[in-house]
């Protein structure tokens, strides 16, 4: 025990914490998994979710179905839930809560704004945007030529605009800009988030360090691998990085200057937790890297679940139903795709 | 006993055949095998090989886009599906970075022949040191080594010309990837870098269609010379 929470927490917290055990109770099982992967059409996938939670959602699709549906209409299933907890919970719970859809809204809007350098149309770009990550204004992302517009015209309005402060110029968009905002704006959305849970305190302040610390390690090692052979500077590279983590900052002096996945290997491999990761693979291969941290994330995460009286649980399990929802994409792919024999290459198992 | 006399003397020969030009080697096979085979009976050979590789390549095709599918879609996972979205591809007008030239100049037997030029824009038409030394090698197979090994000692002295080739092919393909962002996962290069080969198996699946079909031919004109 941290505090006294188990004497307060049920006052304002403790309906929507039943509700979100209840929710995580719903979570797909391995034997689910086990029933889905051996499905031959996607179909076959429909019919054996309307037995899940999943069920009400997908039984008024039609034939055939392809993954992008299944996929829309799960996540649909997780915003509908959200929306539930979020309309239902007081301070400071509302505020942990949009905190967990800040990334969203981040990616909408590089989607929005990527799509319009191309010359996309605005509502082509709104039907692929996440659910969770929509805000009034975010149609007006369209009319913005670069970052100081997109500020002042639209984002001045929405949670993003402290953000924005580091990454505010007068260059035109282009992709490398775009990318470089992307980054800068989650980097600064993680450390706010991580200065909020920190000022919560007790139990949500220990867990949720934990959890944002291995998110932000996570896109340190991401940015680095895939920034290797491009125009991105070690500066610039160095700058994307969060400023808190296990890796912060030794750790990420030592990526910054990586040319390689071997290299990025051998500066990862010096912190313990990362290096049951890193074994996993062999060297030069970083196919696997992606589902090793996975399954690293989701057993975090389900830990959170061993607790109580804090509000980790509900980052948690939103984290846990879009792993499922990713699950779900590369099963539905393998099956359509016919090659059942690489679909445990990606899935991860939460129970 | 002509055949057997022809072929030592073939063997006996004062010179090593693999040291001779890859043509003539070719031709001198054809000739033997007409020699041993009778000529109509060659031509049929010549078109069944023809069918066969045919069918190789496109087991080969198909095998390579199941593989890059996969990878497209094992990008889609990892980036995320708003990432990797047709909704992203550019529809500002830009030129091709590939392109496909049909010549029917020099062919043999009244055939066309298809190049792919990668990576090399529309307004430079000709196509790079890379693809045509490429298209040689193709072009007589059973040589690759040697001639890899002769391309080798050419190439020695264009070293830089290459090297300028392939910075000019890699900032392409960094280009064309930009479209779904500046950093992208490595699995969506390697779903590039698979896309890239089965188009040079589509190109080589077309060259060895049309020798196919002109194979086809010869031996409908030599059924039809023998039955008038």
């Amino acid at each position: 025990m941290y505090g006294f929470e188990a004497m307060t927490f049920n006052i304002h917290g403790g309906y929507l914490e039943a509700i979100v055990r209840g929710y995580r109770s719903g979570l797909l099982t391995a034997a689910d998994y086990n029933n889905l992967c051996q499905c031959e059409t996607l179909d076959d996938i429909k019919m054996h979710l309307s037995a899940t939670e999943y069920g009400p959602y997908l039984q008024n699709e039609p034939s055939p179905l392809h993954t992008t549906t299944i996929v829309e209409k799960c996540t649909l299933k997780l915003v509908d839930e959200y929306k539930h907890m979020l309309c239902q919970a007081t301070e400071p719970l509302s505020t942990f809560l949009e905190y967990i859809t800040y990334g969203h809204m981040i990616d909408n809007v590089v989607l929005i704004v990527t799509g319009t350098l191309h010359e996309r149309d605005v509502q082509e770009l709104l039907e692929k945007c996440h659910p969770l990550g929509m805000f009034d204004s975010i149609a007006s992302l369209a009319v913005a030529q670069n970052m100081r517009e997109l500020y002042r015209l639209v984002l001045v309005d929405t949670p993003l605009a402290p953000y924005f402060s580091e990454c505010i110029t007068s260059e035109d968009l282009d992709d490398m800009n775009i990318e470089i905002m992307r980054n800068t704006l989650y980097k600064a959305y993680l450390e706010d988030f991580y200065r909020f849970c920190q000022k919560l305190g007790g139990a949500t302040a220990e867990i949720m360090s934990d959890l944002l610390a291995f998110e932000a390690d996570r896109r340190a090692v991401n940015i680095t691998i895939n920034s290797i052979g491009t125009e991105l500077t070690r500066d610039d590279r160095r700058k994307l990085y969060s400023n808190f983590g296990l890796l912060y900052p030794y750790g990420h002096e030592e990526l910054a200057v990586c040319e390689d996945i071997d290299q990025v290997r051998a500066a990862m491999e010096k912190y313990p937790p990362y290096q049951s990761i890193f074994s996993r693979l062999s060297y030069g291969e970083s196919q696997m890297l992606d589902k090793a941290f996975y399954e690293e994330e989701v057993k975090r995460l389900c830990l959170a679940f061993e607790q109580q009286f804090h509000y980790a649980v509900f980052f948690a399990y939103m984290r846990l139903r879009e792993q499922e929802i990713r699950n779900l994409m590369w099963i539905s792919e393998c099956v359509a795709q016919n090659q059942k024999s690489r679909v445990h290459d990606s899935v991860v198992f939460i129970f | 006993m002509e055949v057997q006399e022809e072929r030592q003397s073939f063997d006996d020969g004062d010179e090593d055949p693999k040291e001779e030009q890859p043509e003539v080697v070719e031709e001198l096979q054809q000739k033997l095998q007409e020699v041993e085979l009778g000529g109509r009976d060659a031509k049929v050979l010549r078109f069944l090989d023809s069918v066969d590789d045919y069918l190789t390549l496109i087991e080969s095709l198909s095998s390579t886009l199941r593989q890059g599918w996969l990878e497209l879609a094992s990008a889609r996972h990892s980036m995320g599906a708003s990432r990797i979205s047709t909704v992203l591809l550019d529809l500002k007008v830009h030129s091709a970075a590939t392109s496909l030239h049909v010549d029917y100049g020099d062919s043999v037997e009244g055939r066309p022949h298809f190049t792919l030029c990668k990576w090399v824009s529309s307004k430079n038409r000709k196509c790079s040191p890379e693809d045509e030394n490429h298209r040689e090698n193709k072009l007589h197979p059973q040589l690759r080594y040697r001639g890899n090994l002769q391309l080798h000692e050419e190439t020695l002295p264009q070293d830089r010309a290459t090297h300028k080739v392939d910075d000019q092919v890699e900032k392409e393909r960094k280009k064309s990837l930009s479209v779904f962002g500046a950093l992208v996962s490595p699995k969506l290069r390697a779903a590039q870098l698979t896309f890239e080969g089965a188009l040079e198996t589509l190109v080589e699946i077309a060259n060895m269609r049309a020798a196919m079909l002109s194979a086809f031919d010869q031996v409908q004109k030599e059924l039809g010379g023998t039955q008038g």
